[in-house]
C-alpha cells in the first residue's frame, strides 16, 4: 500500500518536474541580427548590423532564471556600404580592418550573461559580459520585448523578442575616429530561438 | 587646438613632420638625429589615441617592436660597428618579432595559408631591414629611404582599407621627411646611423604586413616596397648640393612606393 502511494505521488510530480527543468532554446540565425547605432560626425545616427550570430538560452520560469550565451562573426557587419563603387574601399571594409572591429585577429564578438533578472514569468533584463577586441566589460541588457508561443506556421515552441543596451567603444579598445565616429554604441538585438 | 590635433593630417602628417625635424635638429649634437622618424612615428600614435598596452593587439604589438628597433639601431651605433652580416642577423631577428606580433592573427588561418604568410612577413622584414641597413652611412638615402616605406606603407594601407595603418606608416615617412629636411639644410653632417636606417625599415615592413594581415592590401603591393632600399641607392650628382641629392633620392625611393599604391588601387579595382 505504500509503496503504491509512493509511485502515485511520483507520478503526480514528474509533469511538475519537468516544467521546471530549464529550457533550451537556440537562436534562429535567420531571425537573429544584433543591430547598432552609433553618432556620425554629430551630423547623423548611422545605423548597422551583423549578419552571422549563433547561440542559445536557458530558461527556468520556475525558478526565475536562466543564461544567454550568443556569438557574432564580427566579419559579418553590415552598414549598407559594401559595394566600394569608384572609391578604393567601402566603408564595411574599413569596419573590418584593425582601425575598428580587426576581424583578422578577433573574428568573434561574445556576449556570456552572469545573472537574468525577471518580471513576472518574463525576463526582464539580462547582465552579462561583452567581449570585444579581447577585452571582456559588463554589458546590461534590457529586453524590450518577449513573447513565446507556438509558430504560427510549423508549430514548433519559439521565444522571441527584442533586446536593447550601449557601451562605449572605447572601453574595448576600439579607439580610431573618437570623437569624429561617437564613442557610445547603441545595440538593439531582435532575436528568434526555438526550444530544444 | 584639441580639434586641430585630433585631425588625421594633423596625426599622420604635420605632427609628425614638425617633430622629425625638431628631434633631428635637437639630437644632432649627439649624433641621433636618426631617432627623428621613431619620434614622429610615436607622436602619431599618442595623437591618435592608442598608446596603451593593456590588450596587446597586433598594432600595438607592432608599435612596442617599431620603439625598440631604433634604440637597438642607437646600441649598434655605439657599441659597435655593424659589419655585412648584421642586416641579415638584425633582419631575421625582426622578421621572428613579426611573427610574435601577428600570431594572433596567423592562428585563425588554416595552417599551408598561416605558414605561408609567416614565411611572407618573415621574408619582407628580413629583406627590408638587410637592404636598408647599409645605407646608415648615408643620411640623404637612408633618410629618402624612410619617406618612401613610410608613404609607401602608408598609403598603401589607407588602399588597403585601413586609415589607422595608413596614418601610421604616413607619420613614418612624414617624420622621415622632417629629417630629410634638415639634412637639406646642413648636409651630410646629420647623421643617419642604424636608429634611423633600422627603425624605418622595420617599421615601413611591419606596417605593410599589418596592411596585408590586418586589411586589404595585396602581399604583392606590400612586396614591391622591398624595392625602396635598392631604389635608393642608385646614384646621386655627387656634385650637386645635400638638397638636390636629397630631391633626387627622395624621387627614387618614391616609384617603388607609388608601384605599390598603384597595384593596390588596381586590386581594388578588381575585388581584391
Amino acid at each position: 500500500m505504500k509503496k503504491q502511494s509512493l509511485l502515485a505521488a511520483l507520478l503526480l510530480a514528474a509533469p511538475l518536474a519537468a516544467s521546471a527543468a530549464p529550457e533550451t532554446y537556440v537562436f534562429d540565425p535567420y531571425h537573429t541580427y544584433p543591430n547598432f547605432a552609433v553618432d556620425h560626425l554629430g551630423i547623423s545616427t548611422m545605423w548597422g548590423r551583423f549578419d552571422k550570430s549563433s547561440g542559445k538560452f536557458t530558461l527556468d520560469t520556475a525558478a526565475k532564471s536562466g543564461s544567454v550565451e550568443l556569438v557574432v562573426e564580427t566579419a559579418s557587419i553590415s552598414t549598407g556600404d559594401n559595394d566600394k563603387g569608384a572609391r578604393a574601399r567601402a566603408r564595411d571594409e574599413h569596419l573590418r580592418a584593425a582601425d575598428f572591429f580587426n576581424v583578422a585577429e578577433f573574428p568573434q564578438m561574445t556576449y556570456k550573461s552572469t545573472a537574468v533578472k525577471f518580471n513576472g514569468d518574463a525576463p526582464a533584463e539580462v547582465e552579462g559580459q561583452l567581449t570585444l577586441l579581447g577585452v571582456s566589460k559588463p554589458l546590461t541588457l534590457k529586453i524590450d520585448r518577449w513573447v513565446c508561443k507556438a509558430h504560427p506556421f510549423n508549430k514548433k515552441p519559439v521565444c522571441g523578442g527584442n533586446a536593447s543596451g550601449s557601451f562605449k567603444r572605447t572601453d574595448f579598445g576600439m579607439k580610431y575616429g573618437v570623437p569624429a565616429v561617437g564613442d557610445e554604441i547603441k545595440l538593439f538585438i531582435e532575436f528568434e530561438a526555438y526550444k530544444q | 587646438m584639441q580639434e586641430l590635433l585630433a585631425h588625421p593630417a594633423v596625426q599622420g602628417a604635420v605632427a609628425p613632420l614638425v617633430v622629425g625635424l625638431a628631434v633631428a635638429a635637437l639630437l644632432l649634437p649627439v649624433r641621433l638625429s636618426g631617432l627623428a622618424a621613431v619620434a614622429g612615428f610615436l607622436v602619431a600614435v599618442a595623437l591618435i589615441g592608442n598608446f596603451s598596452f593593456s590588450t596587446l593587439t597586433a598594432t600595438r604589438k607592432l608599435v612596442l617592436v617599431a620603439a625598440a628597433a631604433p634604440l637597438l639601431g642607437v646600441i649598434a651605433d655605439f657599441a659597435f660597428k655593424p659589419t655585412r652580416i648584421a642586416g641579415p642577423v638584425l633582419g631575421t631577428l625582426f622578421g621572428a618579432a613579426g611573427l610574435w606580433i601577428f600570431w594572433s592573427v596567423l592562428a585563425h588561418q588554416p595552417l599551408a595559408q598561416a605558414l605561408r604568410l609567416a614565411a611572407g612577413v618573415v621574408a619582407l622584414v628580413l629583406w627590408t631591414v638587410a637592404a636598408a641597413l647599409p645605407l646608415q652611412r648615408d643620411p640623404v638615402r637612408a633618410g629618402a629611404a624612410g619617406v618612401g616605406l613610410g608613404l609607401g606603407a602608408g598609403i598603401g594601407a589607407v588602399l588597403g582599407a585601413s586609415a589607422l595603418i595608413g596614418q601610421y606608416g604616413m607619420a613614418l615617412g612624414a617624420a622621415s621627411g622632417g629629417y630629410v629636411l634638415l639634412v637639406m639644410l646642413l648636409g651630410r653632417r646629420v647623421s643617419a646611423g642604424a636608429s634611423l636606417a633600422l627603425g624605418v625599415s622595420v617599421t615601413a615592413a611591419l606596417l605593410a604586413c599589418a596592411a596585408v594581415l590586418l586589411a586589404k592590401l595585396p602581399w604583392y603591393a606590400a612586396a614591391v616596397l622591398g624595392l625602396v632600399p635598392l631604389a635608393a641607392r642608385l646614384p646621386l650628382p655627387d656634385r650637386a648640393h645635400p638638397g638636390i641629392q636629397a630631391v633626387v633620392a627622395v624621387f627614387y625611393a618614391m616609384v617603388p612606393a607609388a608601384g605599390c599604391w598603384a597595384i593596390a588601387w588596381a586590386a581594388s579595382r578588381t575585388g581584391g
